[in-house]
């Protein structure tokens, strides 16, 4: 694969073959969301059968289903299980604090991210599940080229270079799911999504990390740059501070947690030098429960 | 210059360098290293982090180490510090450097090169010219020594470039020039060196005055009196040689060791040379047997590197030369039956014989002649040989028909007419044995062998002096060979034939004894002075090593050789062609050798030695520039820009990239060709053969796995020229044109394949015809190809495997050739066998594996029978000679009693 984008792409595929098709446990679908595959326990459009009922005048000759009507003196038509789909709101960070990585052995924090997105999306196209990107102005949509749509997105890093998303109105009960480093600011952090969970919106919340950025294990005399014009600090002896960093990151991660759990949505951590399953398969486990539960 | 005890510096103010050191301490102290460099995303929680104390890190006390350590390095290298500093230079004109560079300066001649390098360092550093003037004459016109002054860069050049020269110096010829030179006669008084080599010359004291007029003289000499020894050439004496060797002084007991070496440098012998108290000169005896004394070369002393301790050996000291008179030029009708050919098989172990015509042989240098009855000799060639006899020739001349009717003047004795003969039907006599031999008689000690019965021999006249002039004699007490010295030289008579004719003499050993003592007779060669110029060929040089001359060394004309004194224009060493040498040595007419003497005052003298000046200073800075390399590397990686793994990674790899990339193509042949055994076949570069050679060889490889246990890979093509052959049991050449003229790199590879055990096939393919035969022969020409034989019945090859009676290939009926059996070891496998059946024709089938010629004259029985050569052929080269036990099979089975 020439492209890497593409190859992430592929690694997303490859992830998402060990796991069954993601139905998001949708409690509540709208009823004028799209056909899909959460069934109603009530007639309409769908694929799986429901029941057969006796020939209605009203009834158009086509809907009679022939070989059960010629078992039997009746004339029947089938009818199917109204089944409804459950959209799904994707984002992650796509700032420069994002291709950062410490070791080049590693991934950058970006790549891990489009990795669990792309692999998440690809189980949920597979379950049916409607799937777009937050604030890529698309509608959301289903079927195999959704997930070719968004690993276009991705590999023309065609998405807003912004730490935390912006909101755009969705549709009520729809799902959001942010991967980031979340190392802005908490405020930043909780306007954005109070102005999701107000609406209803349930949302999940992966931090990603680069295991540097939480160990902090240099040593010596070192300049501190950031990524996105914070300044520089310069640091004596970083080992020094080692502790007092850990501490204060730790404080900032709670607070992200606090915040999600404050709107009642979920908050997972992932580090790059783990493996992406782990983080693949406790957001499956979330998204296949109701929140809350 | 600033003296401390072996130090000294020549910059000493430099020194004041160091008490900067403290400040330096002090500034790298508070400069800290510059801070790493690093892209941290959570910057922002670092910010938040409360400011801590901004401290200036401190430079870590090695690094701080390491810097001042090079900061002194760099202060003492300026100061110019020396170990074993030299005395300082006298007077304020240029130093004169006097270098005896004669045959005696080889011994010591690198401490005479330190020391030269030491001075000119020396005079480089006061800024003083040099004249440096070498004692011994240079090159062929013996104009005057020219004097130059020259600056010490120049002068240490001329240093490096100088060689101990094989010849005596001549002290007098550079006085001349160096009173003459004006510059230095108005210039400043100078310092003058003479590094002697402690040897007296004709006017020493005359030329240390000399030079003393020039400025203050040192003289130096070596430290080991026993440095020279030198070794006359070799004077015979009976059967062995005298050896006397010369050194200066008379003092002390001292042992060496006499060396003798070969032509081709190996050594012969070893004898100590051993001068007691008080003795200038020793003498030593040594005896070789004579088959080392012709292999004579060299002599020397161990240890002594000088021209004048090596004695060139030529052809006088060597080899005995004897000719053999033979005018019918190896013409005889039945050459194993005449006399010349017992004389040649007696002699050649100890002497170089020679045949020819009187004129020819004593045109060349000769020790002695033999006359194996050579019937009438005219008066002119007599009067030659009887002149060659008086200068020290000996004659031996054996008795004969011819001789028996022509009597002449080269006899020792006077003949009776007529011969005599014991046992004959007309006689009542025996053949007579030996007499013991005589005390007086040369052959005193030999052993005679019961066997020896001599039928037929001339007589003596009796005479006065029979009796002293016979060596031996028969048992009935008549002369069997008598002698007469005739002035320097000795003419022999045997009173028999040199073949089997008149006795069984010449079949026992005591023949050839007899002969090794006549010719132990003869004082070596003997030659009249004159005769054509002698070109050099091997040049001896200053230490004794021989070389080839140079352009400038000219030949010496035959009558002045004996009194040529080795120089510039005849070096010592070999003369002559390359077939008759003859040689020049230094030591032959050298004068007994006088240590230096010269009064001492107003002289330093000093002596040659280990202690010279070292200069440390491009030993201080080097380590400071390494020191600084290793600064930088350390700066580096702490400011993170370079790593301990790929520093040493570079490292490696600048190691390694030297070492790759190279026999790649061999190796792949080599793994081809040793990973399955395999037959190969000679790439003829005609592809129709070469073709056939594949298949057919295939088919065969195929056929010996699935008959016999031998599993055999596919045959390989092979260019003899290119290809290691020593993988292959088995090598198949099917012999044409193209490739009858192997390169001489194949002839190479093929000649040492056959030697180290492998069996090539020819096939010249040709029963029809016979156009390849001359092929064959020229091939046999170039290849060491041993003697071959019809195929013999019961060879092996016809029952290693299948039992056969003839070989077909694609054609049958002719002759196959093999190795002569016992001609090698080699486990009895022949080396070539060679035919011309076709055998790769028969073997070689198409693709869809039908053979690809008819076989004549037909039958796929005869298609059989060839594989079945081929099978017998391959287990024959596998297994060597192990079913040639089979002949023992019978025997075997009944002594078991079955």
């Amino acid at each position: 694969m020439a492209h890497p984008q593409l190859d992430t792409h592929h690694q997303a595929e490859e992830l998402a073959a060990g796991l069954p098709p993601l139905l998001v446990a949708a409690e509540r679908v709208a009823t004028t969301v799209s056909q899909g595959v959460h069934g109603r326990r009530q007639v309409g459009q769908g694929e799986s059968f429901w029941q057969y009922r006796h020939y209605d005048s009203a009834d158009s000759a086509q809907l009679i289903d022939w070989r059960q009507s010629a078992r039997s003196d009746h004339v029947y038509v089938r009818e199917n299980e109204w089944e409804a789909a459950q959209s799904v709101w994707m984002w992650r960070d796509a700032s420069n604090s994002m291709k950062y990585r410490s070791n080049d052995n590693l991934p950058t924090k970006m790549e891990r991210a489009d990795l669990l997105l792309l692999a998440m999306a690809s189980l949920l196209l597979r379950g049916g599940e409607f799937v777009a990107l937050l604030g890529s102005g698309k509608s959301p949509s289903t079927g195999r080229a959704t997930l070719n749509q968004v690993a276009t997105l991705f590999a023309r890093d065609d998405t807003p270079h912004v730490s935390v998303p912006s909101y755009e109105p969705i549709a009520r009960y729809a799902r959001v799911v942010m991967i980031s480093d979340f190392l802005s600011p908490l405020e930043e952090l909780q306007s954005a999504i109070e102005a999701y969970s107000s609406q209803g919106v349930r949302g999940h919340v992966i931090q990603v990390l680069d295991p540097a950025e939480e160990a902090l294990p240099f040593e010596g005399r070192i300049r501190f740059e950031g990524t996105e014009d914070e300044g520089d600090v310069l640091i004596g002896r970083a080992e020094s501070v080692r502790e007092d960093y850990q501490a204060i990151l730790e404080q900032h991660n709670r607070g992200v947690k606090a915040l999600c759990e404050s709107a009642g949505w979920t908050f997972a951590r992932h580090r790059t030098d783990h493996a992406p399953e782990a983080a693949l398969l406790s957001l499956f486990m979330l998204l296949s429960q109701p929140v809350g539960s | 210059m600033l003296a401390l005890g072996f130090f000294s510096f020549v910059v000493p103010w430099a020194l004041a360098g160091l008490a900067s050191i403290p400040i330096i301490w002090w500034i790298l102290r508070i400069t800290p290293p510059a801070p790493q460099r690093l892209i941290f995303p959570p910057v922002r929680l670092l910010l938040n982090l409360l400011n801590r104390e901004e401290s200036a890190a401190k430079a870590p006390l090695w690094l701080l180490l390491l810097r001042i350590l090079l900061v002194i390095c760099v202060i003492l290298g300026a100061a110019h510090p020396l170990l074993n500093a030299a005395d300082e230079l006298k007077g304020e004109g240029p130093l004169i450097l006097v270098v005896d560079n004669g045959w005696a300066s080889a011994a010591n001649w690198e401490n005479r090169q330190n020391m030269l390098r030491g001075l000119i360092d020396q005079a480089e550093r006061h800024e003083r010219p040099v004249v440096i003037l070498t004692t011994a004459p240079v090159g062929t016109k013996r104009g005057k020594p020219v004097v130059n002054i020259l600056q010490a860069a120049e002068a240490r050049r001329i240093v490096e470039s100088l060689q101990p020269l094989p010849w005596s110096t001549q002290r007098k010829d550079i006085l001349n020039s160096l009173s003459g030179n004006e510059a230095l006669k108005q210039g400043k008084r100078g310092h003058v060196v003479w590094l002697s080599d402690g040897l007296s010359g004709p006017s020493s004291e005359d030329f240390v005055n000399a030079l003393k007029k020039l400025g203050d003289v040192t003289v130096v000499r070596d430290s080991n009196e026993h440095t020279h020894v030198i070794l006359r050439p070799p004077v015979p004496k009976g059967t062995g040689l005298n050896l006397t060797a010369v050194r200066p002084h008379g003092g002390g007991e001292a042992t060496f060791n006499l060396q003798a070496f070969g032509q081709d440098g190996r050594a012969l012998m070893r004898q100590t040379l051993a001068f007691t108290d008080g003795e200038k000169t020793t003498t030593v005896f040594i005896e070789l047997p004579s088959e080392l004394r012709n292999r004579l070369a060299r002599f020397d002393i161990e240890g002594q590197s000088s021209a004048a301790s090596h004695v060139l050996v030529d052809e006088r000291w060597r080899r005995r030369p004897v000719g053999i008179l033979d005018r019918d030029a190896g013409l005889s009708d039945q050459p194993l039956l005449s006399g010349h050919y017992y004389l040649k098989r007696a002699l050649n172990p100890f002497t170089e014989v020679r045949t020819g015509s009187t004129e020819k042989l004593l045109g060349r240098q000769l020790a002695v002649l033999v006359l194996d009855d050579p019937g009438l000799i005219d008066p002119t060639e007599r009067k030659k040989i009887l002149d060659w006899v008086e200068v020290g020739g000996v004659l031996i001349r054996f008795a004969g028909p011819r001789l028996s009717q022509n009597k002449d003047a080269i006899l020792p004795v006077k003949l009776r007419q007529g011969d005599r003969i014991l046992g004959g039907a007309l006689s009542w006599q025996k053949p007579a044995p030996l007499a013991p031999f005589d005390v007086n008689s040369p052959f005193n000690g030999l052993e005679i062998p019961k066997e020896i019965r001599v039928r037929r021999q001339v007589l003596a006249q009796p005479a006065l002096d029979l009796p002293e002039k016979t060596w031996a004699r028969l048992a009935d007490g008549t002369p069997l060979v008598t002698a007469e010295k005739r002035k320097r030289g000795w003419v022999i008579l045997v009173h028999t034939m040199a073949n089997t004719g008149w006795s069984n003499l010449p079949l026992s050993g005591l023949f050839v004894d007899m002969l090794r003592r006549l010719v132990a007779l003869s004082q070596g060669v003997v030659s009249k002075p004159g005769g054509p110029p002698l070109f050099p060929v091997l040049i001896m040089d200053g230490f004794g090593r021989l070389g080839s001359p140079a352009a400038d060394v000219t030949a010496i004309a035959g009558v002045a050789f004996s009194k040529t004194v080795p120089s510039p224009k005849h070096p010592p060493g070999f003369y002559g062609q390359d077939t008759e040498r003859r040689a020049l040595n230094l030591s032959s007419l050298l004068p007994d050798i006088k240590p230096l003497a010269v009064s001492t005052d107003g002289i330093r003298e000093d002596v040659y030695g280990d202690r010279h000046e070292v200069n440390l200073r491009p030993w201080l800075l080097g380590f400071a520039l390494i020191l600084a390399v290793i600064d930088l590397a350390v700066s580096l990686a702490l400011r993170g820009l370079l790593s301990f793994a790929t520093a040493s990674g570079a490292f490696v790899i600048l190691v390694l990239s030297s070492h790759t990339g190279w026999a790649q193509s061999t190796d792949a042949f080599a793994k081809k060709a040793s990973l399955k055994t395999s037959i190969a076949y000679i790439e003829t570069g005609i592809d129709k053969i070469d073709a056939t050679s594949r298949s057919g060889l295939k088919m065969l490889s195929l056929n010996v796995e699935r008959r016999t246990a031998a599993e055999l890979g596919d045959p390989i093509a092979i260019d003899p020229a290119k290809d290691d052959l020593s993988f292959f049991p088995l090598i198949y050449w099917p012999v044409t044109g193209r490739y009858a003229n192997p390169p001489p790199a194949a002839v190479v590879r093929l000649n040492e394949y056959l030697r180290s055990g492998g069996t090539i096939l020819f096939d010249t393919r040709d029963y029809q015809t016979g156009q390849e035969a001359e092929t064959m022969r020229r091939l046999a020409s170039v290849l060491d190809i041993p003697p071959v034989q019809q195929f013999p019945a019961n060879h092996v090859l016809s029952r290693s495997f299948y039992l056969m009676r003839e070989f077909p290939g694609r054609v049958t009926g002719g002759q196959i050739w093999i190795e002569r059996a016992g001609a090698r070891v080699n486990d009895g496998v022949s080396s070539v066998i060679v035919g011309n059946h076709d055998w790769a024709s028969a073997w070689a089938v198409d693709d869809s594996q039908q053979p690809l010629y008819p076989v004549i004259p037909g039958g796929e029985r005869q298609r059989e029978l060839s594989f079945r050569f081929g099978v017998n052929l391959v287990m024959y080269v596998l297994t060597g000679n192990y079913k040639a036990d089979q002949v023992h099979a019978p025997a075997i089975l009944e002594r078991l009693g079955q």
